[in-house]
Formats: C-alpha cells, structure tokens, sequence
C-alpha cells in the first residue's frame, strides 16, 4: 500500500519535468546547467531521496506544496466569507432578532390583555359592591320607612285609644264625682234619719255637714 | 505497519499549471488538501443553505442547529468584544466554522487540511492581519500604544514593550503550531493504534485478544479527536476574539 501510494505521489512531480520545462523543484536545482543525463540522474536521486525524507520527516514541510494551498485557501475562505457576511449572517440574525421582537411583542399584548382583564375583574368587583352598597341602602332604607310608618301608624292609634281612654276616664270621673256627690247627699241623710232615729229630732244641716267632714 | 505520517502527503487530484509570482511558484493544482478545503466549506455553505432556506419564527432542525453555531459565535464576540463584536462576527464565524468543517472533514471522510502547516499558518496569518488591519483603522498610530501597557512604571517600560511586542509576533505561531499540532498528534496517534490493532490482530488468536486494547483506545481516542476537532475549531474563535479586542477597545482598559 505504502509502495503503490508513493508512486502516485511521486508520479505528478515527476511528469512535468518530462513534459514541460516548468518551474518545479527539479528545475530550480542548483546543478540544472549540468549535461542532461548527469541532470536526470540527480533529479532522480533527489527525488528518492526527497522520497525517504518525506518518509522520515513530517510531510506538512515540504514547502513546495504551501503556496498553492495557501493560495486555495485564500480564494475558499473568501468565498465562505462572503457567503456568511452578505447571506447568512444577516438572514439569521434577522429572523433572531424577529423572533425576539415577536417574542416581546406577544409577551407585551399578553401583559397589556392580563392587565385589562385584571381591570375588568376589578371593575366588575367594584360594581357589586356598589350593587351590594346600593341593595343594602335600598333595603335599610325600606326598614326605617316602614319602621317610621308603622311608628307613625301606632302614633295615631295610641293617640285615639289615649283620647278614647281620656275620654272614657273623664266620663268615669264624672260618674265619680256624681256619685260622690250622691254619697254626700246619702251620708247626710242617712245621718238625719239616724241621729232622728236615735234621738227623736231632726239634726241641723249645719251640725251634720260638720260631722260628715270631721268623718 | 503503515507509516502513520503517510496520511498528511499532499496528492495532486486535478493537475493545473505553475505560476510564478514575485519568483514564487505557485503550484495550482487540486491537491487533496484542496479539496478537502473544497468539500469542508462546500459542506457548510450546502448547510447553510438549506437551514436558511426557509427561515421561520419557529425554526426547524437545521435552522435550530444554524442558530446554535450562530449563536455561540455571536455570544462569543460580544461577550469578549462587546457591542462591537457584531462587527467581526462574519470573519471569526467564518474561521470558525471552516476550522471547524476542515477538522471534521479530516476526522470522517477525507484529507485534513488543517493537520498542513501551510494551512493553519495561512489562517494565523490571516487573522492577525486583520488584527492588525483593524488596529490601525480604528485607532492609527495608536494601534502601537498595545505594545505599551499604562500603569507601568518608566523604567520598566523598555522591558515590557519588547516582551508585548515579542508576544504579539509570537500570537501567529502559537495560533497556527496550536492547530496544526492537535490534529497532527490526534491523527498520528490514531493511526498509530489502528497499526497495532491490525498488526497484533494478524499474529493469530492470541494477537487477536491482544488487540482488543488498541482497539478501545482507538474508539476513545476518536471520541476525544471528535472533541478535539471542535475544540480547537472554539478556541481558534476565542482566541481571533479576544486579539480583535485588544485592538478594538484599545484604551478602554
């Protein structure tokens, strides 16, 4: 495997110096003025010898290979450049900072509708206080309106039984005092009849009215 | 047993001519160090692609996943540079991630790019070129007031500024060895126990229980090179961000 890989290395370098006189390691040998036979007989050596060099060192130092690559290297890094720098780059930091904005816009309208809905529930908490603020005024209201109406009510018929009681005591008391009156008139005369009765003659109004307020 | 070195040979896949540039030659081939640059970074703008293809409030899998790496990239700028690092986040998400393809790359199907000294110097390079592109853009000649920290007293100034300066030349090496020494230990060290597992398997029944060992360690050490792979990739990235910061919010500490 190693064999048949170090022929196809060396093969490439090898044609162009049979092909074409271009300027490869060979001919850039300091003994190229050296008659031809001489001149491939060294190139040949130091191929071979090159060959175990390379074998022996690593092959990053053969310096024949660097400028090419550098040269790729420079064109393929441009062209990744440029397709990051103008394309790639900018369409995803877009749609980053897109779905950043989405985000904080979506965040901010959530925020804003918990807000109003909070709003709403506070209102609406508001209101049925009020309703309930208004209910119970409303009744408390009723209550003493009707308490003030029965009390007027009861005033009125407290004041007609007070004037039928009134009225009903000053007729007693008239009774009363007739009867007292009569009661005089019937201890004055049960007096006379007595004190005739006991002693034979009539007493004097006068002594007995005295006897009767003693009494 | 295979030679474990072997793996890092640059082959030439599609042959292209030589330039010569400054009396450099440059060699134009597709070598499979190429090409797995080619299918590394193939494979993120291919994902890249279709995550962004239709990008969605609510994100599917690969968008998910695209938004993951993003954001542990931007997170990483703007915590170590601040709100500037929105500015740098292409450059280092781009190293980032062709780090991180290359590395993965290498560590699935194909060659690794970045186990190529030339490779992981070239990166290094590149970032302190910027590094030192921004500087001076942002603050000019202040770029050099880095190498002269304040609050030193003036007699230890001269000490300090070479040691800053030697450091600051020493950021490209350290950046490209780190790299290139990781996955070329990791891979070494793979093969080299996949060697053994092969070789004591072939002994017969007894080398097949002994092989049993390299086996598992093989399979741990390809858990821990999975690690690896992205961890270099990491702190590659945090280490681009944090040179850019010093440059950037020169001054500000």
């Amino acid at each position: 495997m190693s064999a048949a890989n170090d022929t196809l290395a060396m093969s490439p370098a090898a044609e162009p110096s049979d092909t074409a006189p271009v300027t490869t390691v060979a001919t850039l040998d300091p003994v190229a003025t050296a008659p031809a036979d001489a001149h491939a007989d060294t190139h040949e050596s130091t191929e071979h010898a090159g060959g175990e060099a390379h074998a022996k060192g690593l092959p990053q130092f053969q310096t024949e290979h660097w400028a090419g690559q550098i040269v790729w290297l420079v064109i393929i890094f441009t062209i990744l450049y440029i397709a990051i720098a103008k394309m790639f780059a900018p369409k995803l930091r877009g749609v980053i900072s897109t779905r950043g904005s989405t985000i904080s816009e979506d965040l901010a309208n959530a925020r804003a509708i918990r807000d109003e809905a909070e709003a709403q529930a506070k209102m609406s908490a508001e209101e049925t206080a009020a309703a309930h603020a208004a209910a119970r005024k409303l009744a408390s209201d009723a209550k003493t309106k009707a308490a003030a109406e029965s009390a007027k009510v009861q005033a009125e018929e407290d004041a007609k039984l007070n004037a039928l009681i009134e009225d009903a005591e000053t007729s007693i008391r008239a009774s009363r005092d007739k009867a007292m009156a009569y009661v005089e008139d019937i201890a004055t005369e049960t007096a006379s009849a007595l004190v005739e009765k006991l002693t034979g003659k009539a007493a004097t109004k006068t002594a007995l009215k005295a006897a009767l307020s003693k009494a | 047993m295979a030679d474990p070195l072997h793996q890092f040979q640059i082959q030439k896949i599609v042959e292209l001519p030589t330039v010569e540039v400054a009396g450099i030659p440059i060699d134009l081939s597709i070598t499979n160090s190429v090409m797995a640059m080619i299918i590394g970074t193939g494979a993120v703008i291919l994902f890249f692609l279709f995550a962004t293809a239709r990008t969605a409030i609510i994100p599917g899998r690969m968008q998910v996943m695209a938004e993951g790496l993003f954001g542990l990239i931007d997170d990483l700028a703007e915590s170590i540079i601040g709100d500037e690092g929105r500015h740098f986040f292409p450059f280092i998400f781009t190293l980032f991630l062709f780090i991180l393809s290359l590395n993965l790359v290498g560590m699935t199907t194909y060659f690794t790019a970045t186990s190529q000294l030339a490779v992981t110097a070239a990166l290094a390079v590149l970032t302190i070129g910027a590094v030192i592109v921004v500087g001076f853009a942002r603050n000019g000649l202040g770029f050099f007031k880095l190498f002269v920290p304040s609050g030193v007293p003036w007699w230890i100034l001269p000490l300090i500024v070479v040691i800053e300066i030697v450091s600051f030349l020493m950021r490209p090496i350290t950046l490209s060895l780190r790299l290139f020494g990781n996955m070329v230990g990791g891979h070494i060290v793979m093969k080299v126990f996949a060697g053994f597992v092969v070789a004591l398997a072939g002994l017969g029944i007894g080398g097949v229980v002994g092989a049993v060992l390299p086996l598992l360690s093989v399979v741990a050490l390809t858990a821990l090179e999975f690690l690896v792979a992205y961890l270099q990739a990491f702190v590659f990235a945090v280490l681009t961000c944090v040179y850019l910061n010093d440059v950037v919010n020169l001054g500000h500490h």
